[in-house]
């Protein structure tokens, strides 16, 4: 694999020498496509509200977020900058092109053009990214950064990028060591802030889990139980040989606890069976906490996914559970409130997708930065 | 006294506002609004995971049902009628689980509904809080809120609300004495009546591109609009709700609210922020500036009309006065159009046009503002030809956007000048499914957010205005002028704006 994989041209479109050339390219498909269009008496709207530039150092990966940004297009039009770092081989930085032209799928609706450009860095070319993506970048228009796999955080390229960047969206799913990298993740939020948000789809895959686990409190005759949780458990997915252990989602549930009420850490995080953790926080009040992270396998669960949430309370001597499980099946999630080991409330609710456009979508509906996640990574990191 | 204790976990983005712990009673909780409204909206809001953390229905109706019998007849109907399909049963099993029925035919009724709403309060811990849906006929308003509050069905801890659907009232003085019998158990604070066309994503739209953009604002005054024209248009005929209808006609069913909520919308200044009390404070005032129709010359501001038979996107359609249930002779309006004058700052002697139809070509609701020519002509004649005046037009239904009318050069050599379109298309910028009306408002009532509801005053001064041209068209000699169905209204309404120099536009 001296020379690297052949970059796929009926993806990615043709070459392009330099940027200017990209730029005639990138012009000459646009008329091409409005051509076509008024044949069909139909007209393109060119929109874009946004920078997208995602980093990948797998071809792969580079194709794969390309299919999410394509999906995309309809509700956050961008132009796409897709870099991909092949260090297989000794060249510069090549700038590749091609663009797509999306039929949305609503009656009437007019089509919208976008454009997705993609780089391929060979060799040692990290110096170079950055000179290359701020020509291409739509002037005036936010720029996020989507870093697949771990990011280099000490690297230059990644400085550079991030410097360009007004968010940066990574995903510790797919980091190979968590305990390194949450904290280092944990230091570029707090340096960030001001400059640019940070946010870890993982911290969206939770978003549903929080909303419910909030909203058992809103109910005025539960609300108490809440100063006086006495146990949390927290299930997340593995394969059915329990190699893949990622407690990074599972972990940033407790460190959101933890942040809103005041949790403060008094054992390290211990392993426990199968890869599971155990240990003990302490309350408001002072009273223990016990925290119990585990493994467990599900079908049609994606490896790290968090499967289950149990926190229970007692107060004047009246025992509280609040469960919530996927159930009947992986896509919907059941919520059910026990006072003294009967059950009081349940609803069944749709859990909704976690792909991995649905949540890329998502951040890019977000521009600022996340205080709450940056709470929650920073107690996670205290707990460790 | 409500209790509010903070929610610490609720804090941040991303979590959805939904709203506090409660039950939703809905009066004519058998009848058709129900089943094709209310309940589909709720079983999305479930879907959604927008209902409040702990939430029960009940419905309530005179003829007695049962539990289960109510739960089944609501599956079907929201199966029909929901705009997310196929139902998902596994999240219906666990809404209905949550849904009751209580039969009202007497006074005991409504005590038995007290009495269930109690112990729903304990098992859910609800604090009592209930939002009271009045899904009846007109008729049944009054005596049901009296009952509301001879019964005490208002909890004694936490909210209490009502939300009362069109019409509200018939004229103006059965719109008051219907607020002063409401007002006996419920403060104005906790009166939500409903607009549904205020629910609408566009409709709201039009405060975002007004408020939230700075290079409208400027343009949107006498300086530089010409005039503006409100097209409310239908296909439909009277279908089912000639009942309704014929003691209604145009003026009570799309004018006196809609047009009017449109107008305000269009005219208002700027409110100093987003919320009921300022949104309605400005609306109301356009609404008092609204320059009063002299009923002296009333052919010069209000033309009225009732379609004929003729054809509707191909399909032969017979006139009003032979649909089922219309009396034969009967002088009910199916046709409006007004010029109307807002006599303050901002609009004095700006003309707003404003009609409305039932049986016209288009089903279409738009606003178009019309802009001044250039004040002076540098292009010769004939390289103007082509050009017509600026407008932006809000288009609301259907095909949601915005587009701006503007010259361009014809790329030819030589100056040739031809009108374009520039279009934005609400649906292809943003694939998201717009939520029905009915799931915004009843969310806005359960958060208890008035801002999208219609204030008393706003309802007195829309009476105030329609009143005077209602009884001068009832007690005029003539008919109103038949048009042939499918066609833009009767030719006097031509008249209205030609006589101006005008012209509508062709929506």
């Amino acid at each position: 694999m001296a020379q690297g994989v052949t970059i796929d041209a009926a993806f990615w479109g043709a070459e392009a020498a330099g940027i200017v050339a990209l730029e005639r390219e990138l012009k000459r498909l646009r008329r091409a496509q409005s051509a076509h269009a008024r044949e069909q008496a139909r007209t393109v709207a060119r929109a874009a509200v946004l920078n997208l530039v995602v980093y990948a150092d797998r071809e792969l990966h580079a194709r794969r977020s390309a299919q999410s940004i394509s999906d995309l297009a309809s509700r956050h039009p961008s132009r796409a900058i897709v870099l991909l770092a092949d260090r297989g081989a000794h060249e510069g930085a090549e700038g590749r092109l091609e663009m797509h032209c999306h039929l949305p799928t609503a009656e009437n609706a007019t089509q919208v053009c976008y454009e997705q450009i993609l780089i391929r860095a060979r060799g040692d070319a990290d110096e170079r990214l950055a000179s290359v993506v701020i020509p291409l970048l739509v002037p005036d228009l936010p720029v996020f950064l989507w870093w697949t796999g771990s990011p280099p955080v000490a690297g230059r390229a990644f400085g550079q990028l991030v410097g360009l960047a007004d968010r940066l969206v990574v995903d510790s799913a797919d980091f190979a060591r968590p305990e390194e990298m949450l904290p280092a993740i944990a230091r570029i939020s707090a340096q960030a802030r001001g400059r640019f948000g940070l946010t870890d789809l993982n911290w969206t895959r939770l978003t549903p889990w929080r909303e419910i686990v909030t909203s058992f409190f809103d109910v005025p005759a539960w609300r108490p139980f809440l100063d006086t949780v006495t146990g949390v458990r927290v299930g997340f997915a593995v394969d059915m040989d329990g190699r893949q252990i990622l407690p990074s989602q599972a972990l940033l549930f407790i460190g959101w606890l933890a942040s809103r009420l005041g949790w403060r850490p008094i054992e390290a995080l211990a392993p426990s069976e199968a890869g599971g953790l155990l240990f003990a926080v302490a309350r408001a009040d002072g009273a223990r906490i016990q925290i119990r992270v585990r493994p467990r396998f599900e079908r049609g669960l994606a490896d790290g996914d968090v499967s289950g949430v149990r926190i229970q309370a007692e107060r004047d001597g009246q025992q509280a559970e609040f469960v919530i499980k996927r159930q009947p099946d992986p896509r919907h999630q059941t919520a059910s409130v026990l006072l003294g080991g009967e059950r009081r409330w349940e609803r069944t609710m749709p859990l909704p997708s976690f792909e991995i456009v649905e949540l890329i979508g998502e951040e890019l509906a977000i521009m600022g930065s996340d205080p709450t996640y940056e709470e929650a990574l920073a107690a996670l990191v205290r707990l460790g | 006294m409500a209790t509010t204790v903070v929610n610490p976990l609720r804090e941040g983005l991303r979590l959805a506002r939904t709203p506090e712990p409660s039950t939703i009673v809905i009066f004519g909780g058998s009848g058709d609004l129900t089943s094709r409204k209310l309940m589909p909206a709720l079983y999305n809001l479930a879907l959604q995971r927008l209902l409040p953390a702990t939430f029960s229905i009940v419905g309530a109706a005179r003829q007695p049902l049962t539990d289960k019998r109510y739960r089944d007849e609501l599956h079907t109907a929201v199966g029909e009628h929901s705009r997310t399909k196929p139902l998902n049963e596994e999240v219906w099993r666990s809404f209905a689980e949550h849904l009751y029925f209580v039969g009202t035919p007497d006074e005991r009724g409504y005590d038995t509904l007290g009495q269930r709403l109690d112990r729903l309060d304990q098992d859910l811990g609800t604090n009592a809080n209930r939002l009271f849906y009045l899904a009846t006929p007109p008729a049944a308003y009054e005596p049901i809120v009296k009952a509301i509050g001879a019964h005490g069905l208002r909890g004694s801890t936490g909210w209490s609300r009502v939300v009362i659907e069109k019409p509200f009232g018939r004229d103006r003085e059965s719109a008051r004495v219907l607020t002063e019998t409401i007002h006996t158990v419920f403060r104005e604070d906790e009166v939500f009546r409903i607009d549904h066309y205020l629910g609408k994503e566009t409709v709201q739209n039009i405060l975002v591109m007004r408020f939230a953009n700075g290079i409208f604002e400027p343009l949107w005054n006498r300086q530089y609009v010409d005039h503006v024209q409100i097209t409310v248009a239908e296909t439909i005929g009277v279908e089912e709700r000639a009942g309704y209808y014929e003691q209604a006609g145009a003026m009570r069913d799309i004018v006196q609210n809609h047009l009017l909520q449109l107008l305000a919308l269009v005219a208002m200044e700027p409110p100093a922020a987003f919320d009921d009390k300022s949104v309605r404070d400005e609306k109301v005032k356009v609404l008092h500036a609204l320059r009063p129709v002299d009923a002296d010359r009333l052919s010069d501001h209000a033309i009225r009309g009732q379609y004929g038979r003729g054809f509707v996107e191909g399909v032969a359609v017979p006139a009003y006065r032979r649909e089922q249930g219309v009396a034969k002779d009967s002088r009910t309006e199916t046709y409006v159009a007004l010029k109307c004058f807002v006599d303050n700052w901002r609009w004095e002697g700006i003309p707003f046009y404003m009609r409305t139809g039932k049986r016209l070509p288009k089903r279409s609701t738009e606003i178009a503002i019309q802009f001044r020519v250039a004040p002076h002509q540098v292009f010769s004649r004939e390289a103007s030809e082509g050009l017509d005046p600026n407008a932006l037009v809000l288009r609301i239904q259907p095909d949601e956007g915005v587009s701006l009318k503007f010259g361009a050069k014809v790329p030819v050599q030589g100056i040739r000048i031809r009108t374009v379109n520039m279009d934005f298309d609400y649906g292809a910028s943003f694939m998201v499914d717009a939520p029905d009306a009915y799931e915004t408002l009843i969310l806005d009532a359960l958060r208890g957010d008035a801002t999208l509801f219609t204030r008393r005053d706003e309802v007195d001064q829309q009476w105030a205005f329609v009143d005077p041209i209602i009884d001068a068209w009832a007690t005029a000699p003539a008919a109103p002028p038949i048009y042939e169905a499918g066609t833009w209204g009767p030719a006097d309404a031509d008249a209205l704006v030609t006589a101006d120099g005008r012209a509508w536009r062709k929506a």
